[in-house]
């Protein structure tokens, strides 16, 4: 009796430490944010991956477990990241069309506007004192997530940082659009659309998808772009 | 069968996005590269196939399962960068704004632009 006992307080020991562990905790804390999500009314402002990521955070807390041995065992989800991104470029072929439709605002404001989502938050926070570290995490704070993973790797930030403010600059930028949006105004769906995925990634793309499809494809082609062209100027910068 | 064939084509595309980045030392992730590649493969065949498509969808239909285990880091890295939280947040907060609203101006004028110049073609 006593022997089952023990061999049952060994137990959590043992099952951390396998990577099936590590994915049985991911899928179950993806499912809860999600039904979360639906039950609070799918608010903006709050999208699924957060509660889902609050979730995971507080049960890693409290299991004999530490995040590092987590990461260890989650290498076997982040490790699709790499074939994910690829998969990005299939949406991308889909939307490119629209490229033709208003070619000449896109070509221009592609470069310049992809780049100042970058440089103003890198600007602010040197001025403010942050470390390179930080500004690495925050450059390519607007790019898709799989792409910016990519980014930060290669720039020497943060990975967590950055994903942190990759979700908050996704949130805030889709509260900006909609101010501004009516502030200016700006009404074409397609520059709104664009504007919503070339500063907020996914979650500003969702958001152009509420709007109307064709918000959406411009979001898509917008969140597209931005991360071809960030992963391809940002690593050129940094070196200067 | 055709899920995997077309996941196949997506890891072969990766594998030699990464083999350029090391050969030529390209400071770019493999994913990308791939990306890139898989978008003017596309561009040049004109067609995407369906097996292609579909593990591509299935791929990025479980996008955010695959970034939550860089998310919850967030929460375990508090003490890492204490004293510079003031610096993310205004960078977060003012430099989005000012490049939302940067966007939608340019946007707005090459738009008008742009009209005018077929109206005077």
């Amino acid at each position: 009796m006593t022997e089952l006992a023990e061999r049952f307080i060994a137990m959590p020991e043992v099952l951390s430490g396998s990577p099936i562990f590590a994915i049985g905790l991911t899928l179950s804390a993806f499912f809860a944010g999600n039904w979360l999500f639906v039950r609070i009314g799918r608010p903006l402002w709050m999208p699924p991956v957060v509660l889902a990521a609050v979730i995971l955070a507080f049960v890693i807390a409290v299991l004999p477990m530490d995040y590092v041995r987590y990461q260890e065992g989650s290498l076997w989800i982040t490790v699709l990241l790499g074939p994910a991104t690829v998969a990005l470029g299939i949406p991308l072929y889909q939307q490119i069309h629209h490229i033709r439709a208003m070619w000449v605002p896109i070509v221009v404001t592609l470069p310049l506007a992809a780049t100042m989502a970058a440089v103003y938050a890198v600007v602010i926070a040197w001025a403010l004192g942050a470390t390179p570290e930080v500004l690495a995490s925050l450059a390519p704070k607007s790019v898709t997530a799989p792409i910016a993973i990519g980014i930060t790797e290669q720039l020497g930030g943060s990975v967590p940082l950055m994903m942190g403010g990759l979700l908050i600059t996704g949130v805030v930028a889709t509260l900006f659009v909609d101010l501004l949006a009516k502030w200016l105004p700006v009404e074409d769906e397609r520059i709104l659309g664009f504007a919503l995925g070339l500063n907020g990634h996914a979650i500003g793309t969702a958001r152009a998808f509420e709007i109307s499809h064709t918000a959406g494809a411009f979001a898509s082609l917008g969140m597209g772009l931005t991360g071809v062209f960030t992963a391809l100027i940002l690593p050129l910068v940094f070196r200067l | 069968m055709s899920m995997l064939r077309g996941f196949l084509i997506l890891v072969l595309f990766f594998l030699f996005g990464e083999a350029l980045r090391l050969a030529f030392l390209i400071p770019v992730s493999g994913g990308v590269l791939g990306m890139i590649l898989m978008t003017l493969t596309l561009m040049l065949r004109g067609r995407v196939s369906d097996a292609l498509a579909s593990s591509s969808q299935a791929l990025i239909s479980v996008l955010v399962l695959l970034i939550m285990p860089g998310v919850v880091g967030v929460f375990f890295m508090a003490s890492q960068f204490s004293g510079q939280w003031l610096a993310v947040t205004a960078a977060l907060l003012l430099g989005t704004f000012l490049s939302v609203l940067s966007t939608l101006l340019l946007m707005k004028h090459m738009g008008r632009l742009s009209v005018r110049s077929q109206a005077n073609d």
